[in-house]
């Protein structure tokens, strides 16, 4: 296993958004995390990468294991640096002031400094072409699309091998949409595991291999792809009927 | 008619250059964490301080040759002061950004910070004036009627070497780009693998660092110290920040230079009483046209 959730409770203040979730993801998988609005998907996110208040939440209960230890203790910075964990956080959040390729410079930031990083800034313009076209425009100035693309590509380049998305179909129109699951797809046929987090259940269900269903802070059900997309109750409540 | 323009053309840069160094460490500070660092202008005093320190350690105690002394002295009061800022930084700002403190409360922090410097030199070494001891026999040079010193010269001239290093780091390297990235979204930081502290530690020591060089270059021009000797330069200092666009680097460097310019220019035409009356109208009257300063284009500008 090299990420468990375990009964993780957390709060914002004495809001308590989570009450006691548990989840994993294997070496190689995506795993999808799918649920309504205000479920707790994000808070999940923050919890695990680490993140300090007040924007992300603290942990009253449970445990967040990193191949069976505990990363409760570990700095935000080295959940990227040295659990090579990274996420493309809701709303993007790029940096606007600074250029498309700064921004991917940045995301190099705690990498070795010898690392080969040509051939990977190629690979991220290889899989986002727009990229390059814009690499030397503050990236303020791309579109929605463009400044999800470079959201994915930031994360990649700070050389994780787990990626978390906090719903980067957000936003974007239907043909983008497909362009990005057919390349976090590719991305995870050439070894990267995946946590996705999605309200578009279906997109996620059909990308992912097993999910998990969050219900206000609490596990509603889990299975395959293909059980979560059979169930009759999560068909009626995430799939639209 | 030129010699007199030329004359007052160096005498404004030197003395711009004291405000811009200083203002560089406002703006870095303000641009990263939006913090007004009030007690900017008494590490300037300490830092001046130390240089007298470390001056007169090395002519005195380790009885080196004055050039000698200098090239010792520059680099290690620019690392003590650091060393200064660095220490504010963690006791004082660093709690209060923990606990997610109001801006209010920060700014009066900083106000009490820059007090409590003061007052513990003044408490430390009493309120009797130091001498700064001359490393250097200063020449004067007098070129078709225009006359200036070496050190004239060399404090203008290091002056605008620190803001280009300055600007190439805040351009050019990784932890530039951090500073700027903290200064548009602190949130994603972290998630870049990129430790905050770290780089607001490295934000105060350049700062800091700036303002000891501006002591030490003070102090060999003025050598007479005492505790309050940063309060009102460092005021001057925030406020040329403020004019050339608090946050932006170039702002600072600008604001300086020109805070320096109109007051020499006052002084030339007015009697010196109204140096500071005239030099703060005119501020005024530009911030007036542009509250922003004349760098601050945007919001998210900064640095
Ligand atoms: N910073 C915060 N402070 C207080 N409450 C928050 C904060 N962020 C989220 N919440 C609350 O926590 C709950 C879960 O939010 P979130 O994890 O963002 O849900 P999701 O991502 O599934 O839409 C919501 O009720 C939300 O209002
Ligand atoms: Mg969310």
């Amino acid at each position: 296993m090299l990420l468990s959730v375990e009964n993780l409770e957390v709060k914002y203040g004495n809001i308590q958004p989570l009450h006691g979730i548990s989840f994993h993801v294997n070496e190689g998988e995506i795993v999808t995390l799918i649920g309504a609005n205000g479920a707790g998907k994000t808070t999940s996110l923050y919890s695990i990468c680490r993140l300090a208040p007040p924007e992300a939440p603290r942990v009253i209960a449970g445990d967040i294991k990193f191949r069976g230890e505990s990363i409760l203790k570990t700095r935000p910075s080295d959940v990227v640096k040295k659990l090579k964990m990274a996420l493309v956080p809701e709303g993007r959040h790029i940096f606007g002031n600074l250029t498309v390729m700064e921004n991917l410079e940045l995301a190099t930031y705690s990498r070795e400094r010898d690392a080969d990083l040509k051939t990977e800034y190629q690979r991220i313009f290889d899989l986002f072409p727009r990229l390059h076209e814009r690499r030397k425009q503050r990236s303020e100035s791309l579109s929605g699309g463009e400044q999800q693309m470079l959201a994915v590509g930031r994360a990649m380049m700070t050389g994780c091998n787990f990626l978390l998305l906090d719903e980067p179909s957000m936003g974007l129109a239907p043909r983008l949409k497909y362009d990005l699951f057919r390349t976090l797809k590719k991305l995870n046929e050439e070894g990267m595991t995946i946590l996705l987090v999605e309200q578009n259940a279906h997109l996620a269900l059909h990308l992912a291999h097993r999910g998990y269903v969050l219900d206000t802070g609490k596990l509603a059900a889990a299975g395959s792809s293909k059980d979560l997309l059979g169930n009759p109750d999560v068909k009626k409540a995430y799939l639209g009927g | 008619m030129l010699a007199t323009i030329i004359q007052n053309l160096i005498n404004a840069l030197q003395w711009g250059s004291f405000y811009a160094l200083i203002a560089l460490g406002y703006t870095l500070v303000y641009g990263v964490l939006t913090l007004i660092n009030f007690a900017h202008g008494d590490i300037f005093m300490v830092g001046a301080y130390i240089a007298f320190f470390v001056a007169t350690f090395f002519l005195t105690t380790a009885e080196l040759p004055g050039w000698a002394a200098l090239a010792l002295t520059i680099p290690l009061t620019m690392i003590l002061t650091s060393m200064v800022g660095v220490a504010l930084e963690r006791v004082a700002y660093r709690p209060l950004r923990r606990k997610g403190a109001n801006r209010l409360y920060v700014v009066i922090t900083a106000l009490m910070c820059g007090l409590i410097l003061e007052n513990a030199n003044l408490a430390l070494l009493g309120a009797s004036r130091k001498a700064f001891p001359p490393m250097i026999t200063e020449h004067v040079y007098n070129i078709g009627g225009v006359i200036f010193t070496d050190l004239k010269i060399a404090v203008i001239v290091t002056t605008i070497l620190a803001f280009f290093v300055l600007h190439k780091i805040v351009t050019k390297t990784r932890v530039g780009m951090a500073m700027r990235a903290i200064s548009y979204d602190k949130f994603a930081v972290p998630l870049m693998g990129i430790p905050m502290d770290n780089i607001i530690v490295i934000t105060f020591v350049l700062g800091s660092g700036m303002a000891g060089l501006a002591g030490i270059m003070f102090a060999m021009s003025y050598p007479i110290l005492e505790p309050y000797m940063g309060a009102l330069i460092g005021w001057k200092a925030f406020i040329a920040a403020v004019v050339g666009g608090i946050g932006d680097i170039r702002g600072a460097f600008l604001g300086g230079f020109l805070l320096g310019a109109v007051e020499i220019l006052v002084v030339a035409f007015f009697p010196s009483t109204f140096r500071d009356l005239i030099a703060f109208t005119v501020l005024l009257v530009i911030l007036a046209f542009r509250p922003t300063g004349l760098f601050g284009v945007a919001k998210t500008t900064k640095i």
